[in-house]
């Protein structure tokens, strides 16, 4: 049964995202995704249920075939797909890094091990299903919003013909691919996947087929089959450098004994450098920032539970591998340069999806930081950080679309008093928001342990440090821009007085009159990734014990010690203790107050902003008296803090200074 | 819970605002005599926010109450977690939940002044926050705990002998956390270098008193976070404590305002150099 289960997580996507290429109707391929959305979150659900303890699976054939020939055979023909569209475009480096694919694979394949066995194939253990249901669950409610915002998307462009069933057919179908990534202990049938989702998002991402999207899709074509280079190359060195197929078993590779250290840190150090590709870390950060072009949903998905996540999936899968290495203290360092890097140049971006990208980049950097420091209490701080990072970044992007199809902008500065206009859909940012920055929240929790742990390495933690103040910044200028604005009377909450009305009014806010009229595709998507982030912080205890700490069993075998312990206020470990509940209730009681002395009678007086007397006597419109006695309007602006730490200025320094590090990673693990 | 907790609540509740005050007068008072001047009676900020309670309540958007009364709250939050010695970051965590509505409160009103205020609140955060977790972290490699309580239970010497880099790094936060010159740049006490009134310039009675009580709890909590620095003996504790606020306010009076652009590299760096320093040091102490 758990084998069906586990099939139909990767095959249920990859057949509905061929039904969708196929029916041209629009109604019944949303059918087909709320299905498949339906399905995957309860499969999700069930095997989070069944499974205690890691679940060993190798299935031999699919519908009669060979599965690893299957395999070999799909490998080659991606690559070949990806070599014919490269010659097309007539690129040659990516036909180059294609061929150093395909030319290796092959000799591998066919001469040093043809036919190489792995067992167990599928391995699942805590971190595949916690990964598992991050990819099925907020996957599945991102390709549900997809419906009706592609639907609207064309409407603007007015095609010819829809390129819908394409998109879906990506879309969807990267669900399974991450799906097998995640399962997958045979490094073959991982290469696989990993290379299917490189080449989704290509296609995602060039959907648009203007020229940016294009150039931008080419992009991140080349630097993830740099990473795709660096497995194959991985892949080859660990059979060369141990003389047995044993060790193309993750499972295998992570456990290996002393002796086999030397032989085998090339090879993690190669996989690393994969998964830095992947997940957009400094000097490869420009193709996540260039996939905004494509439509939200795929910058929803890339960003939050597929794509960039697979990349610090396998870094932090491999952290047992590489502890107490030079490789583990680099990985650690390169993480929280990326983390500070990212984090300085959100500070300058205006427009919104730019600044959630190099926010995304920061945190994947955060975490592979936790994972190059590699205590358990740092590996349960990655862990922590990929959910509650998924949850909210899945949720703000989600936003930011909606919001984008609404004012038709994405820059930052034109959300001024967007709560005065659409209430609803800014709230649910206002709480994505302060879910990626304040406590109690998880996204924060995660930075606790992170600071504890990074303690011990100094430079470490003074790169977590600057980069969190910077952090704060950005999120919390882009929320108070949000509620900025003058008072409108239309919006003047209900008159609805006695005892209750306090707490309906916490629930619906101040103005509850204006109603949310998005359709339940985009409602229902934005109000449960909301209401995740905030009750999953709650529950971390619950969360801790029943999901993350079981990854910590894994992590170290024999070893294990439980860094944190929980109680129903929080977590406490040897060193601190964060408590969730108390924070919380304390930040219920401020609202109420506040909403109480809001509500009271006497609270009539509205008064305009100060502007020196010379304030424009309608005070809903921010003008104020100029020379000449002319209405002038007042345009507030945000500090960017371009000229100091410009994108244009410094990114060629970060890139300069990332590709020093990861030159010292490879030079003392060659030497 | 506990009672010795319980009481250390209720002193953090209700004692905190009553030192805060106090200390805010005698603040004004020694200024004053800075200045040349006599100074208020010392009681006068009880009197400025009683009086400020019985105003009209007045505002330009209703997200200003929502975040006046969550920056009281964070501050009164972070005073009691102190009281009860709790996680260091934690403290540092919850003090920020503070600013952040401070500044989303001045956004929210549409005012040039409160605009710009906010701005510079925003930048201020970004030089002092960094600087905290630096000397968090410094005293968790010197103690091994972040929890007040097994600092103070486990470790028997002043902080201040084996950290004194790191208190003067502290300070720099310390003068912009109380809004003193050099570092008053989102919003000053002293009129004549101010631009109307900064972060705070649209909040007006019963709110902007709300708000002049969650500074004094800071203040009390920033002073706790100076006391942690001479635990073992609560005279020297007072001594410091006392010579480290006049400190700041004779910081206050000689400097005039300084724009953020000098402040933030030149906090960063200077914060950074000192704590390196400081951190080598505990590394060669240990080795």
């Amino acid at each position: 049964m758990v084998d069906v289960v586990i099939g139909s997580c990767i095959l249920v996507p990859i057949i509905s995202g061929m039904l969708c290429f196929i029916t041209g109707n629009q109604r019944i391929r949303a059918g087909i995704i709320v299905t498949t959305g339906i399905l995957l979150t309860i499969s999700s659900l069930m095997l989070f249920h069944t499974i205690q303890g890691p679940y060993l699976y190798t299935p031999d054939t699919l519908f009669g075939m060979n599965i690893n020939s299957l395999i070999s055979f799909a490998d080659f023909a991606l690559l070949f797909i990806i070599l014919g569209i490269a010659f097309k475009r007539g690129n040659p480096l990516v036909i180059l890094l294609t061929l150093l694919q395909i030319v290796p694979l092959a000799y591998f394949e066919l001469k040093m091990a043809p036919h190489a066995e792995v067992t167990p194939a599928f391995y699942i253990d805590s971190l595949a299903i916690i990964m598992n249901l991050i990819i099925s669950i907020i996957g599945s409610l991102i390709c549900i919003f997809a419906i009706r915002y592609m639907e609207e998307y064309e409407h603007h462009l007015h095609l010819k013909k829809s390129r819908q069933p394409k998109f879906f057919f990506f879309l969807v179908m990267f669900l399974g691919a991450m799906n097998g990534l995640v399962f997958s202990n045979n490094l073959l049938w991982l290469y696989f996947f990993w290379e299917v989702t490189t080449f989704c998002s290509f296609m995602l991402i060039g959907h648009d087929k203007t020229e940016i999207a294009i150039r931008n899709a080419t992009k991140a074509l080349w630097m993830n089959m740099l990473g795709g280079v660096a497995f194959v190359a991985a892949i080859i060195f660990i059979y060369h450098n141990t003389q047995s197929t044993e060790y193309l078993s993750l499972q295998a590779l992570i456990k290996h004994g002393p002796e086999l250290m030397a032989a085998l840190m090339l090879p993690l150090a190669l996989l690393c450098f994969a998964g830095f590709t992947k997940a957009a870390q400094m000097p490869f950060q420009s193709w996540l920032c260039g996939a905004m072009v494509a439509p939200t949903p795929v910058s929803a998905l890339l960003h939050s539970s597929t794509m960039v996540k697979a990349g610090v999936y396998l870094i932090v899968r491999m952290a047992p591998g590489y502890q107490g290495t030079f490789l583990s203290t680099m990985v650690a360092t390169f993480g929280a340069f990326t983390f500070l890097t990212a984090s300085a140049l959100a500070v300058n971006m205006s427009n919104g999806k730019k600044i959630l990208a190099y926010s995304t980049i920061a945190n994947l950097g955060l975490i592979i930081a936790c994972a190059g420091i590699n205590t358990p209490a740092a590996i349960i701080a990655a862990v922590l950080l990929i959910i509650f990072h998924a949850i909210s970044k899945g949720l703000l992007f989600l936003c930011v679309g909606t919001i984008e199809h609404a004012i038709g902008s994405r820059d930052i500065e034109d959300m001024r008093g967007l709560y005065n206009t659409m209430p609803a859909v800014s709230r649910i940012t206002i709480i994505g928001i302060l879910t990626m920055m304040l406590p109690p929240f998880g996204a924060l929790m995660s930075k606790w342990m992170a600071i504890e742990a990074a303690a011990t390495i100094p430079w470490v933690v003074v790169m977590v440090a600057l980069g969190s103040g910077l952090t704060v910044l950005f999120w919390a200028r882009w929320a108070g821009i949000f509620v900025s604005g003058p008072h409108l009377k239309v919006f003047e909450s209900e008159g609805n007085e006695g005892f209750f009305a306090p707490f309906v009014t916490m629930f619906k806010g101040f103005y509850a009159k204006s109603k949310w009229k998005d359709p339940a595709s985009i409602k229902v998507p934005l109000v449960t990734l909301a209401v995740a982030a905030i009750v999953l912080s709650l529950g971390v205890p619950w969360l801790y014990t029943s999901l993350v700490d079981p990854v910590l069993a894994s992590y170290k075998p024999g070893l294990f010690i439980e860094p944190f312990k929980t109680n129903p206020m929080g977590l406490t470990s040897g060193a601190g203790a964060f408590y969730v509940l108390p924070v919380f209730l304390v930040s219920i009681i401020a609202y109420l107050a506040a909403v109480v002395a809001a509500k009271t009678k006497d609270h009539k007086v509205i008064s305009a902003p100060y502007m020196c007397g010379e304030q424009y006597p309608d005070i809903t419109q921010p003008k104020f008296r100029s020379h000449l006695n002319n209405w002038k309007d007042y345009v507030p602006a945000n500090i960017y803090l371009q000229d100091i730490i410009g994108e244009s200025k410094i990114s060629y320094w970060i890139n300069i200074v990332a590709l020093i590090i990861l030159i010292v990673l490879f030079g003392e693990v060659i030497r | 819970m506990n009672m010795v907790e319980i009481i250390a609540v209720l002193a953090a509740l209700f004692l905190a605002p009553i030192i805060g005050g106090l200390v805010a007068g005698l603040d004004r008072r020694v200024t004053a005599r800075l200045q040349g001047r006599y100074g208020p009676p010392i009681l006068q900020p009880f009197y400025d926010v009683l009086k400020l309670f019985g105003k009209e309540k007045m505002i330009v958007n209703y997200w200003q109450i929502v975040c006046a009364y969550m920056y009281l709250a964070a501050n009164i939050l972070t005073v009691i977690l102190l009281a009860l010695q709790s996680d260091l970051l934690l403290i540092f965590f919850v003090l920020a939940v503070g600013g952040v509505f401070l500044v989303i409160g001045a956004l929210a009103a549409e005012s040039p002044y409160s605009q710009i205020g906010a701005q510079r609140e925003l930048i201020q955060m970004l030089t002092y926050e960094p600087l905290l977790i630096l000397v968090f972290v410094g005293i968790y490699l010197e103690t091994g705990s972040f929890k007040i309580s097994e600092i103070v239970a486990n470790y028997h010497q002043p902080l201040l002998i084996s950290l004194p880099l790191l208190f003067v790094v502290m300070g720099y936060a310390f003068i912009i956390k109380l809004k003193k010159s050099p570092f008053d740049i989102a919003t000053s006490h002293h009129a004549h270098q101010e631009i109307v009134k900064g972060v705070l310039t649209e909040y007006s009675g019963p709110y902007l008193a709300l708000i002049e009580l969650s500074h004094w709890y800071e203040t009390v909590f920033l002073l706790g976070l100076c006391a942690l620095f001479w635990h073992t003996n609560y005279l020297w504790m007072a001594v410091l404590v006392v010579a480290t606020y006049f400190g700041e306010v004779l910081v206050d009076n000689v400097c005039a305002r300084l724009t953020w652009r000098w402040m933030l590299p030149h906090a960063w760096a200077g914060g950074l150099i000192m704590s390196f320093a400081n951190y080598f040091w505990i590394f060669v102490k240990i080795k």
